[in-house]
């Protein structure tokens, strides 16, 4: 299992509770904001916000909805938006398989994962059958 | 929460043998598959030969959205209409591709003149065959 | 009286000899014993200069040479800002991206692709595109020595972002060793409209130019008898 990157100096921007589909919109919103106030060009803001609202879909439609953390800070000598998802779903059986471009298991039409990890810097997945998934994403500046 | 989503019906406007639908509004996935059905419903109701979309104010489009705008267009393709995707943005259409979605098959034009030229190209065309 | 005299004397000096090692303790280069006197205390008091003398100029030196460093690393950083800023301007100008005939435009690109560069192109190509309306794109990469599968990947990506904006590129001028390096990598460019030569490229984009008019025209003609039935 991957272990998820993590540091305290990171600042916490803010906190959503994902429940229906109104919050993915306004959580979606939010993290373009964000992305224009870390001097983000055009291009990495839609590609950070077309992942999240990807993560947050799977969150609503498998997790029964979730947590989103919205941080910021250095990783890597990187200036970095650090979002990290997270729901008490039934968890990811194989995560390769999931990770594996056209999968899917259900509504979802298996672009979501890697499709995701595309868009993104840094991609870090933790998942345990009952427990829940932790998706932790992260864009560089 | 069920006014909310009756507020942000998307209109179609129908002008000739076109419905134009321009999407202004950041979509949810209940939104999108609403609007889905209701361009279905209109295509039938009036014949339209040819639906334009306009997302040139989508600053986001997902694969859920993607995978709406392509079905659509291979649905009304069967009911006979043809669907043009007008003014995607850069950004977009760089994100799309990345996420996989390379949307063939769906017809897309510049801006809402250049779609229309093609839609009436397309019926000139099936005309002139005749 | 003359024993305790010695002694006070021995006691000056060692309190001046104590004195000149904290002044350059200090940090003054220039205090020394300078004792006028011969005996035995004398061949001392030289020899601490002498140490004082050394110490001194390796401080001197090493000051210098500090101060050196310090100019050049700061010269360093203004090259680099320079360099930096160079390279910036570089990537703009390296991808021109102009309008030459109705509804055509071209990037002509020179010299070595990598992903950075691709990149950068892409985005100006596309947003010209939207800018300009021209629905045809011309990618020449004659002046392109090499391509690696990442920067062919890019070069896709660049054609099949342009057609989900609703416009056509082409890529022109594929040198033979890049078609082998496609072909070999794998990349399948069989979806892509190529062209030898940048002349082919033009002569193509004309065509479908005139042939979306021929067809303006058309639908002009067309058009009234159809409505009215």
């Amino acid at each position: 299992m991957m272990q998820l990157t993590s540091n305290t100096n990171w600042e916490t921007i803010d906190k959503h509770l994902i429940k229906t589909e109104h919050d993915i919109v306004n959580v979606r919103q939010q993290i373009r904001f964000c992305a224009k106030q870390l001097n983000m060009g055009i291009i990495n803001q839609t590609r950070i916000t077309t992942a999240v609202s990807e993560l947050l879909r799977n969150m609503y439609n498998y997790g029964e909805g979730g947590e989103v953390l919205i941080q910021k800070g250095m990783v890597d000598e990187h200036n970095a938006l650090i979002i990290t998802c997270s729901d008490q779903g039934p968890g990811i059986d194989n995560l390769e398989l999931a990770m594996s471009d056209g999968y899917t298991s259900g509504k979802g039409m298996g672009y979501g994962l890697p499709g995701a990890k595309r868009l993104v810097d840094r991609f870090e997945i933790e998942s345990e059958k009952n427990k829940g998934t932790i998706v932790r994403i992260m864009k560089w500046n | 929460m069920n006014t909310e989503l009756h507020e942000k019906r998307i209109p179609i406007i129908k002008i000739g043998n076109f419905l134009i639908v321009s999407i202004q509004v950041d979509m949810h996935d209940k939104l999108a598959i609403q609007l889905q059905s209701q361009i279905l419903e209109e295509i039938e109701k009036t014949g339209a030969k040819g639906v334009l979309i306009d997302i040139s104010v989508l600053e986001m489009v997902d694969s859920f959205i993607g995978r709406m705008l392509s079905g659509m267009a291979s649905m009304a393709a069967i009911m006979d209409a043809a669907v043009v995707i007008v003014g995607m943005q850069p950004a977009v259409a760089i994100t799309l591709v990345e996420l996989g979605l390379e949307m063939p098959g769906v017809d897309t034009a510049l801006n809402m003149e250049k779609g229309m030229e093609m839609l009436e190209k397309r019926i000139a065309d099936e005309e002139y065959e005749i | 009286m003359g024993e305790t005299h010695n002694i006070q004397r021995i006691k000056e000096r060692i309190n001046n000899i104590e004195d000149v090692l904290a002044s350059v303790a200090a940090g003054d280069n220039e205090a020394r014993i300078n004792s006028e006197t011969e005996d035995d205390l004398s061949g001392i008091e030289a020899a601490i200069d002498l140490l004082i003398d050394d110490l001194t100029d390796e401080l001197i030196q090493r000051e210098k040479m500090q101060k050196e460093v310090e100019d050049k690393l700061s010269k360093i950083q203004e090259q680099q800002k320079t360099i930096f800023q160079q390279q910036a301007d570089l990537m703009e100008l390296s991808s021109p991206v102009s309008k030459v005939w109705d509804n055509v435009l071209i990037l002509p690109v020179i010299g070595t692709l990598d992903s950075q560069r691709t990149q950068i192109m892409m985005e100006n190509l596309l947003e010209k595109i939207v800018e300009t309306g021209c629905t045809i794109s011309i990618l020449d990469i004659t002046g392109v020595p090499t391509v690696d599968t990442q920067v062919a990947n890019h070069l896709l990506k660049t054609v099949t972002s342009a057609r989900l904006l609703g416009a056509e590129c082409i890529i022109s001028g594929i040198s033979p060793a890049i078609a082998q390096t496609i072909v070999h990598l794998g990349i399948d460019l069989s979806s892509i409209k190529t062209k030898a030569t940048l002349q082919d490229a033009m002569i193509y984009a004309m065509k479908q130019n005139k042939l979306s008019e021929n067809v303006k025209l058309q639908t002009l003609f067309t058009d009234p008898d159809e409505n009215e039935d």
